[in-house]
């Protein structure tokens, strides 16, 4: 899905010395979301895979109960 | 005047969707950016955990499900989406892209107004986006569960109904949040594209080597190609007969399958590294001399990728009507669908969408040439389409590069500084579409030599591997060589 404008802006150096400079986003791809903080509820990204796992294991009791509960 | 009208008009469509988006602002969730650059191992172990979550996660069947062997409906789209049916990534990252590609094709159509050099309008756009797929996540969720995609709801009960609901919204915001962690800088790449790729290799590494027998008459047989080549050798008595049941059997993946994916594969990877290169010139540091890349691929897999959301679409409408209404002249134009032997799955076998589905091999094709011609038409003609097209909705048409050249005081070698655009223009379109219709071919070629996961999959995942492994260069060379990797 990446799309082109990354690595196409980019300039190549063949010869070192001076300054050409890259442009800054490397990965642009579909969904642009930006590095710069925007108001929002604050998600430390460990908490993200806490979320992650806790929902993985809801699901799995949800399972097992489920075996439980029908015979 | 009139231009002052328009103004207005924008300004108060801006401040509409402002005002239905901004309360909503506080409680969207948002990955904290990091405070110093990852390193590179740390943002490999970010990549393989958010992968374990999206593996775990596609394959945890959703509870309360009764049924889910009916014909597929989403079955065209689930490789572009990541999705496994019937699992908590029943809605994969649908909810995302489609969100994604409605805002990016509003705002490339200038329907809605974004000036991504202020911080208050990126913010804006990034909430609406976010707050979209939410909304589509929890759309798409309630109508596949009241149409009885999981078993009828009067029998599933209320309660049941409610918690796969749950289900699917948690699982879709969850592949948010994971793409967005990877997006900020503490992975490599995104979410999305690393979900396709994975979903894909994973479909073709299974069908490579999977240990589950079939049963087919003639006793049991390996589904996984490389597992039956060997089974078939070492059981069979005639070892030539075994070779060209391994390397030829039907309604199995086979060795040439296998032989077709890695060839395209290889065919896809040379071709990426074409591209023209323009010379030229930085005013600001005298003298300075470097070529501009275009590549040949310009719109890397986008075209491919718009080509099948739009015929998966016309498939999933066509197959609806025709399951509703078998009877109607004009459905029945659109597609007459049918099920192949052996499974469930639909498939269409005359109609609009029979001349814009894939021939199932190279025998078929030579059947029905009518049919062959006409699908490769369209699909190269629609990718090469997609591809111009997308140059303007992505900002990367020949104005909005030859302004970027410009910013940087840039010019091409050889020519004023005015004729940048002029030799941009010349350059750019002929490469995207041209980039586009050989994208198109190729996929043709995967799905007419029956490569493992659809020539689409195929492409899509080898474009995505390859920018990662750009990637990895980059970033190891910014580390101080592979050395980085591994101390």
């Amino acid at each position: 899905m990446a799309e082109p404008s990354g690595s196409q802006g980019s300039l190549r150096r063949r010869q070192g010395g001076g300054a050409i400079t890259n442009r800054a986003s490397s990965s642009a791809t579909m969904l642009k979301f930006y590095t710069d903080d925007s108001p929002g509820l604050k998600v430390d990204p460990v908490a993200v895979i806490i979320i992650a796992l806790a929902f993985i294991g809801s699901v799995f009791l949800l399972h097992i109960y489920g075996k439980f509960t029908r015979g | 005047m009139s231009w002052q009208e328009m103004r207005f008009q924008t300004i108060s469509q801006e401040t509409c969707e402002k005002e239905f988006v901004e309360p909503f602002m506080s409680i969207l969730p948002e990955v904290t950016a990091p405070d110093r650059k990852v390193p590179f191992r740390q943002k490999i172990l970010w990549t393989a955990v958010t992968l374990f979550i999206f593996l775990v996660c596609s394959q945890i069947p959703l509870y309360g499900i009764m049924s889910s062997d009916s014909s597929d409906p989403l079955y065209w789209l689930r490789v572009i989406l990541a999705s496994n049916r019937g699992t908590l990534m029943e809605l994969g990252i649908t909810p995302i892209v489609t969100s994604g590609m409605i805002m990016q094709l509003l705002a490339g159509a200038g329907l809605i107004d974004v000036d991504y050099s202020l911080k208050e309008d990126r913010a804006l756009f990034n909430g609406a986006q976010k707050l979209f797929a939410m909304v589509f996540a929890f759309g798409q969720a309630t109508v596949s569960v009241l149409t009885g995609l999981y078993g009828d709801p009067s029998e599933i009960g209320a309660g049941v109904c409610l918690l796969l609901v749950i289900q699917l919204v948690m699982a879709g915001l969850i592949s948010m949040l994971l793409d967005e962690l990877l997006q900020k800088g503490y992975g490599l790449g995104s979410g999305i594209s690393l979900f396709i790729a994975t979903n894909i290799c994973e479909s073709i590494i299974w069908k490579a080597f999977s240990p589950t027998t079939v049963n087919t008459g003639r006793g049991p047989e390996f589904e996984g190609a490389i597992i039956a080549l060997f089974h078939l050798l070492i059981t069979r008595g005639d070892k030539t007969r075994a070779l060209k049941e391994a390397f030829y059997r039907n309604n199995l993946p086979n060795v040439m399958n296998l032989l077709a994916t890695v060839s395209v594969f290889a065919i896809v990877i040379y071709l990426q590294g074409f591209r023209v290169e323009i010379p030229v010139i930085s005013r600001r540091a005298r003298g300075q001399r470097s070529t501009y890349p275009v590549k040949l691929f310009y719109t890397s897999n986008m075209p491919i990728m718009l080509q099948s959301a739009l015929t998966s679409n016309i498939f999933l409408i066509s197959q609806m009507m025709y399951n509703r209404f078998p009877e109607n002249i004009l459905i029945r134009m659109l597609g007459v669908w049918s099920t192949h032997e052996g499974s469930s799955q639909q498939y269409a076998s005359s109609g609009l969408a029979y001349f814009i589905s894939p021939p199932h091999s190279i025998l078929d094709a030579l059947k029905d040439p009518i049919h062959t011609v006409l699908y490769v038409t369209f699909t190269l003609s629609a990718c090469a389409l997609f591809s111009k097209t997308w140059i303007e909705v992505s900002n990367s048409s020949p104005r909005d590069v030859a302004k970027q050249l410009k910013d940087q005081g840039i010019i091409i070698a050889g020519h004023r500084d005015t004729s940048v655009y002029k030799e941009l223009k010349r350059v750019i379109p002929t490469a995207a579409a041209f980039g586009g219709a050989c994208i198109g071919a190729l996929s043709v070629m995967a799905d007419l030599l029956g490569a493992l996961g659809s020539g689409t999959g195929i492409l899509l995942a080898v474009t995505i591997i390859y920018s990662y492994f750009e990637m990895f260069v980059k970033e190891t060379a910014a580390e101080g060589g592979i050395e980085g990797l591994f101390l």
